[in-house]
């Protein structure tokens, strides 16, 4: 086993570790802390694929953003600290089916679909490049949609700021 | 700077931070003291848990910050090539960043920013 492997070992070990930690710990807190460590592995697999920029992102929004927001949504319950029920014996068989089902699903997809070989030369998904191809303006240049997604962007802000005022009046 | 280096970085980090702990645990003497456990050792005793309801005003700014997270996403490849593309990046990113910056006057405006 090279050191290659090793690495991808300890980090695919760190990503399921903790994730069956999140899953399976009745505080829902530490489940929170849990999935930061997974995210974190996740974002090191990335960096190890030699995806720089989606290990970036995996860092900036799901490890510095997402986590953030579950971490305030669980401290806005009244029982943050309190340990959580035991789930029923059915609930815990239905619920593993379900995620062994949708396990099944990606796997059959995955032997289903034929990936062909391309001759087209392969295109280095570096952050120069990317920077390149979304500022360009020509006929595969990304513009639009980067323009686009300001907008959209814009609009998920004033939803969220209409909706949290209401409840924010209400209460 | 192969693999073999980050392994090498990866148990020096651990024996550096591990060593560290270990020598502590060996060479301290132990006197415990209920006031060595309180969160702050000097000023005003701490009443009631930590595990409260917290202001849903906290929620709000977790999602601004969001929004404004995402935004750094896409300047982070901009600010890569802007030297290369030149003016027309500085126009494309203008737009861009003047687009969001409607969203946070709108929640300046509504009152989003301000604590209660």
């Amino acid at each position: 086993m090279g050191v290659s492997e090793l690495i991808f070992y300890i980090l695919a070990a760190t990503i399921i570790g903790n994730a069956v930690l999140a899953v399976t710990s009745r505080k829902i807190f530490r489940s929170a802390i849990y999935l930061l460590f997974s995210l974190i592995g996740i974002a090191g697999l990335y960096f190890y694929m030699n995806y720089e920029f989606i290990a970036a992102v995996q860092v900036v929004v799901y490890v510095g953003g997402i986590v953030v927001l579950i971490i305030f949504s669980i401290f806005l319950t009244h029982e943050a600290g309190n340990d959580m029920k035991k789930p029923s014996l059915l609930r815990a068989i239905l619920a593993g089916l379900a995620s062994l089902g949708a396990m099944a699903l990606v796997l059959w997809t995955l032997q289903m679909e034929c990936f062909m070989p391309s001759d087209a030369a392969a295109v280095e998904p570096s952050v120069n490049n990317i920077g390149r191809q979304m500022l360009s303006t020509t006929e595969h240049g990304y513009l639009l949609p980067f323009e686009v997604v300001s907008i959209l962007l814009l609009a998920a802000m004033i939803g969220c700021i209409v909706i949290a005022i209401k409840t924010r009046q209400k209460a | 700077m192969g693999a073999g280096s980050l392994i090498m970085l990866f148990i020096c980090g651990v024996a550096f931070a591990g060593g560290g702990i270990a020598l502590s645990w060996v060479l301290a003497k132990s006197s415990p003291n209920t006031a060595k456990g309180e969160a702050y050792e000097c000023g005003i005793p701490s009443t009631g848990t930590s595990w409260i309801q917290f202001n849903v005003g906290y929620y709000l700014f977790a999602l601004i910050f969001l929004v404004f997270d995402v935004e750094l996403v896409f300047m982070y490849p901009w600010a890569v090539v802007v030297k290369e593309v030149g003016m027309v990046a500085l126009v494309e990113i203008l737009i861009f960043m003047f687009i969001l910056f409607m969203g946070l006057v709108y929640a300046w405006k509504k009152g989003a920013l301000k604590w209660m």
